[in-house]
């Protein structure tokens, strides 16, 4: 890990990736890891149990390099999926400036989708945040499933006002990944130009 | 709302370091960092003679995690949260301190130093550094105009495609 260099000023960005449990949020930042250059990211950590389910959960920095003078970097982090793990998944959201909301194509997983962003919900109101004023992207995931649900029905499901972005991914082979990390990350970085 | 990290820079910075030093110095302690509570670096110090420290920003995101969570306890517990934290290992000590609301210490250093020695000084590091921390919050928000997000939209292209 290079020194860090204080002398100019920096901005820090939190995004989340969000979502049912295997959904593929860890997917997504296993591919970002994997095909970023190495001088532009850091150490990959991952919390996880044996079986590689998130237990606390996943981090990855990444420097998008200078702007204006800004020395600009993105934390990425995942929460774990699992219903039960609800307290760990409400510390990891604290100060979070742009989320990802990985749903899963798999019918079987539809409520899940819900039940998930219900729970988000929940959590960012205990932090004192609406859900409507964050960045958020709607990254519906496991597009190559053959019995893979149509898009506009699962955001029926999660997003019935048609208030979100919307990718397309398949998170396994890297498809639509660097789509949805790109978006969000503008998002959030358009908010910092913005006048409050 | 938009929950920006605490920005350390300028003045306010080189005084943070300079009393960073300061206690690495009176205490003996290898590596000494200022987290922010999100997990970000604010300012970190090593020691000369230890040896290169481990990726900084994997033990600073897992600080702020760690002290996230035992702060979880602390309020199931009734506590506000639990200010003041100490991993001993075999070899090492992790010392973990709040540093008012935003901030933690932390100290990593080996098992021949003296903890009492080094809770001391922390404390006292503390008291200056958070009094420091505090006027930061009182400096104007930096506000950034639209050429900003244009040249950071045009950076993402490159490390994205």
């Amino acid at each position: 890990m290079s020194t860090i260099n204080f002398a100019a000023r920096e901005i820090n960005c939190k995004i989340v990736y969000y979502g049912p449990g295997m959904s593929g949020k860890t997917t997504n930042l296993k591919h970002v890891f994997s095909k970023v250059p190495d001088h532009l990211r850091g150490e990959m950590i991952s919390l996880a149990t044996e079986d590689e389910r998130t237990l606390f959960f996943d981090f990855l920095p990444l420097d998008l390099g200078s702007v204006q003078g800004f020395k600009t970097r993105f934390h990425l982090y995942t929460v774990p999926g699992q219903v039960f793990y609800n307290a760990s998944r409400k510390l990891i959201l604290r100060g979070v400036d742009g989320i990802v909301f990985v749903a899963d194509s798999a019918p079987n997983r539809l409520r899940a989708n819900a039940e998930s962003m219900r729970n988000l919900r929940e959590n960012l109101l205990e932090h004192g945040l609406d859900i409507k004023t964050i960045p958020m992207i709607l990254q519906v995931n496991k597009r190559d499933l053959p019995d893979a649900l149509p898009m506009e029905m699962i955001r029926a499901v999660i997003d019935p006002k048609n208030e979100l972005m919307m990718t397309e991914a398949s998170a396994h082979e890297g498809r639509g990944v660097f789509e949805t990390l790109k978006a969000v990350s503008k998002m959030v970085l358009e908010r910092l130009s913005q006048p409050t | 709302m938009i929950e920006p990290s605490l920005a350390l820079y300028g003045e306010t910075f080189d005084k943070v370091e300079q009393h960073l030093d300061e206690l690495l110095a009176a205490t003996g302690v290898r590596y000494c960092l200022l987290v922010d509570r999100k997990g970000f670096v604010l300012s970190h110090k090593e020691a000369l003679w230890a040896p290169r420290p481990p990726a900084l920003d994997s033990v600073a995101t897992l600080v702020a995690g760690n002290a996230a969570a035992t702060g979880a306890l602390a309020n199931m517990l009734g506590e506000s949260t639990f200010s003041e934290q100490i991993h001993q290992g075999e070899k090492g000590v992790l010392y973990v301190e709040s540093v008012g609301d935003n901030a933690l210490l932390t100290l990593i250093f080996d098992s021949s130093v003296p903890l009492g020695r080094v809770k001391v000084y922390a404390k006292k590091t503390i008291a200056v550094v958070a009094g420091l921390l505090k006027t930061l919050q009182d400096v104007p928000a930096v506000s950034f105009d639209q050429s900003f997000s244009q040249s950071a939209s045009a950076l993402l292209d490159d490390l994205l495609g």
